[in-house]
């Protein structure tokens, strides 16, 4: 029954999105605002139906229900309750619904707290184009990939269980944050659709799209760094970031949503680089859906992927080349009226967003070519292979690299021209301090010293001081600090405090393989390992063995550090869940492996320096992004006011 | 100068449809069907007990003579379940020896299971800690291998065998080798 409900509503949802699209089309003829009305109504409802779907979801893992085939794919009778909860999303149905849900979710906020300064017309626009791309997607998921498909099995069985590496936290949280990533972008698509259709694009458009841009943003940042968090702590080797073509699906919108960023702050404060923000909003939202399409197509080798269907494959294609295709001829043929001659000198700050704007566009066309070129090598039947870390981190550097040192200067720069003499004389100490700091940096942390590590360190010092230096100068003019500069530097020094954690996380990480007995000791980058003993524990759903060791650096006082090996009931999966020791500036971590014939354990040990900064910057990423949006909010509430 | 002008404008669009046609190319590659190197190459030697008789071994002897589809597969699996049916009743006509290999399983829960829905395996080795199978390079179950008569592997399907696959690569593939010299 309940499953049965749960279709019933994405039916519903579907009609409702149908006439959220189609509506607005008859507003243009009729004068009245009743068409208008009725697409705003039908968003709302679509946005209910799909939250009812998602509660039928979440109800029939939470009874078990193996007749849905979903839940029998994803659940066990075993599986902990919140686990019950993730597992909606878990899977691909599950979290298709839960994208369509967060569109919806969008389109009321928008419709909610849209800047009232934005016309009627646009507004009306926006949800109709919302309309239409919510409309595809719960075709897709209705035709192919419906949650609530049941079967009645022929034997009872009790159901395939959630593959353990999901079995945690993580769950919960990391895929809604980064799916209110990006599919909030279709926001700032629909933006640049209805501006384009309408052939206007000017200082209110671009302040009102501003926080449907930095909104997503802040919530990919901070999907990303959950992600990251969660590999680190779940697979076991350590690493934080594997250049997965998963996780480069979610980069990649965020670099170009980065871009957007900035463009869009010239095309609000200087009426430039118009044609440009329209491009890069069509680009974010067409890197959103194609990372989509990577990891829900099975183009390319995922884990799960021996159950998918060409037929999805095909639809999601067909739907992109539609709504994308359709987006960038619109743009071929409008962008035109938006033409405007360069009014900037060389050394300004229009020249230096756009220098950032070219970075990163340079910086997603490298990694979009790294994770196509396995499909790019066997479409020309040259052969299978897949392309790792080094061709990313190869690549990946010498791009951005540039990008920091220029993140320190342009927040001081002038619009239109800056003199270069100034410049000079305003940081030639920051510049020799910055210089200073990463020569003797890793002599005081006791590290060696290397040419690239040198560069990073000072390319992070670099940034925070300058960063700094402009928030001084900000508060000695203006005794305070408005929101929308403090979360411009909160974001910026962000960006320093990851940049300093990958250098030396990068550089200075060690680790080693040992065979270890209860009661041997072992020796990593000046800590004494020693282990204690193992024991066996039982958990919800699987059963453990779980290897206690003393962590102890110079005879201080040991701390305890237990590590896990867990076998899950269900399908006598093992899963080694590390034991980590943090502290801010390094993380101990620990993974147990497999029992030797002889009693002894093969253990891996990891020192990883700095670890923490990459996620602290990535979580300063998504605060400063809120900030921005609380001055929005403020100056919306003025011009209510007024 | 203005035509120049002009295509820039057109070129997303450009780069979006080269990207749309190596991605339409893409979908009718499979690229987790990676050969595996055991095609052509001999069956790899094990030791096993049977489920229904622990004191009987089975080896890849066993395969020698006679065309086999070698099914790995256990209880705990959900699309064994979804094949299970489906190689009971090609079992029936016996154009090929079955034979299984009970992966990290539960040995009563899979000898109940084999009472309750039907055995279609000839022999059914034992593979407890799932050494075998790493020889085998199996990495999820279901996955089945062909067997030729003198105990070559030449042909690996992953996933769950249904209709489509078997009148489109198994059978055919069962039948030639059926012709082929012992």
């Amino acid at each position: 029954m309940v499953p049965e409900l749960g279709s019933f509503a994405i039916i519903l949802a579907l009609c409702f999105a149908m006439i959220q699209g189609i509506a607005p089309l008859f507003a243009r003829r009729n004068t009245s605002h009743f068409s208008k009305q009725l697409s705003t109504t039908a968003a709302i409802s679509q946005f209910i139906f799909l939250s009812i779907a998602m509660l039928c979801l979440i109800a029939s893992f939470l009874a078990n229900d193996i007749t849905v085939i979903y839940v029998r794919e994803h659940s066990h009778a075993l599986l902990p309750f919140l686990y019950r909860v993730g597992a909606a999303w878990g899977g691909h149905e599950g979290s298709l619904l839960l994208w369509c849900l967060i569109l919806a979710a969008w389109t009321v906020a928008f419709i909610l707290f849209a800047d009232k300064k934005l016309p009627l017309i646009s507004r009306a626009n926006i949800i109709m184009i919302l309309g239409f791309i919510s409309s595809g997607f719960i075709i897709f998921l209705l035709t192919t990939s419906n949650p609530f498909q049941r079967n009645f099995p022929s034997m009872l069985v009790a159901g395939n269980d959630l593959t353990p590496i999901l079995q945690d936290p993580g769950l919960i949280f990391h895929p809604p944050m980064l799916y209110m990533g990006y599919v909030g972008f279709a926001i700032g698509f629909a933006f640049a659709i209805s501006a384009l259709i309408e052939g206007k694009f000017n200082q209110e458009w671009a302040h009102a799209c501003r926080p449907w841009i930095v909104l997503p943003w802040s919530f990919l940042s901070g999907g990303i760094v959950l992600g990251s968090w969660w590999a680190y702590r779940e697979l076991g080797w350590g690493g934080w970031w594997f250049w997965d073509p998963v996780e480069n699906a979610s980069l990649l919108p965020w670099l170009s949503a980065t871009a957007l960023l900035h463009s869009l702050i010239v095309s609000e404060k200087r009426q430039s680089f118009k044609g440009w923000t329209l491009l890069l909003a069509i680009i974010t939202f067409t890197l959103s859906l194609l990372g989509t399409f990577l990891v829900r197509s099975g183009v390319l080798v995922s884990v799960h992927a021996f159950a998918s269907d060409p037929t999805r494959g095909i639809f999601l294609l067909c739907y992109l080349a539609l709504i994308i295709g359709g987006a960038f001829l619109l743009y071929g043929i409008r962008i035109k009226n938006f033409y405007q001659a360069p009014s900037f000198t060389l050394l300004s700050r229009e020249t230096f967003l756009l220098l950032n704007s070219v970075i990163l566009l340079t910086a997603v066309f490298t990694i979009m070519i790294g994770t196509l070129y396995p499909i790019i090598l066997d479409a020309l039947n040259l052969g299978k292979i897949s392309v790792g870390e080094p061709y990313f981190n190869t690549v990946f550097m010498p791009i951005i690299l540039p990008l920091l040192l220029l993140m320190g200067f342009a927040p001081h720069l002038h619009w239109k021209q800056h003199a270069v003499k100034t410049l000079w004389k305003k940081f030639h100490f920051t510049i020799l301090f910055s210089l200073l700091v990463a020569i003797l940096a890793p002599k005081i942390l006791g590290f060696t010293f290397y040419w690239l590590t040198f560069c990073g360190i000072f390319f992070a010092v670099w940034i925070m001081l300058a960063t700094l230096q402009y928030t001084y100068q900000l508060w000695k003019l203006r005794k305070k600090i408005e929101l929308q500069y403090g979360s411009m530097i909160i974001a910026h020094i962000g960006i320093a405090v990851i940049a300093l954690g990958v250098t030396i996380n990068k550089s200075y990480s060690t680790e080693r393989q040992v065979k270890m007995l209860p009661g041997d000791s072992v020796a990593l980058a000046g800590y004494q390992f020693t282990f204690v003993n193992v024991d066996e524990t039982r958990g919800p759903n699987y059963q453990a063995i779980t290897a206690t060791f003393d962590v102890q650096k110079n005879s201080s006082i040991p701390q305890t550090l237990k590590a896990e090996q867990r076998v899950y009931t269900s399908h006598q999966e093992t899963l080694s869940k590390p034991g980590i020791l943090v502290n801010p500036f390094r993380d101990l971590y620990l993974a147990l492996g497999n029992e030797l014939p002889d009693g002894g354990w093969s253990v891996r040990i990891y020192y990883k320096p700095f670890v923490r900064w990459i996620w602290t910057g990535g979580f300063l990423l998504l605060i400063g992004g809120l900030l921005s949006l609380l001055n929005y909010w403020e100056k919306r509430g003025n011009n209510e006011r007024a | 100068m203005n035509v120049l002008k002009q295509t820039r404008f057109i070129l997303p669009l450009i780069i979006f449809i080269l990207i749309f046609a190596l991605l339409w190319r893409g979908l009718n590659l499979h690229p987790n069907q990676i050969p595996s190197p055991l095609i052509g190459k001999p069956a790899p030697t094990f030791s096993l007990p049977t489920l229904f008789d622990a004191k009987k071994v089975t080896t890849n002897k066993d395969f020698f003579g006679h065309v086999t589809l070698m099914n790995v597969w256990a209880t705990w699996c959900v699309a064994c379940a979804e094949e299970h049916h489906a190689l009971v009743q090609l079992a029936q006509n016996k154009t090929v020896f079955f034979y299984g290999l009970n992966y990290k399983d539960d040995v009563t829960a899979a000898k109940k299971w084999l009472k309750q829905y039907g055995n279609p395996y000839r022999i059914v080795a034992v593979d407890q800690d799932g050494a075998a199978a790493i020889d085998w390079g199996v990495y999820g179950s279901p996955e089945t291998f062909v067997l030729d008569k003198k105990g070559m592997i030449r042909y690996k399907h992953i996933g769950p065998i249904d209709t489509d696959s078997w009148e489109k690569n198994l059978k055919p593939l069962i039948e030639k080798l059926q012709h082929e010299p012992v």
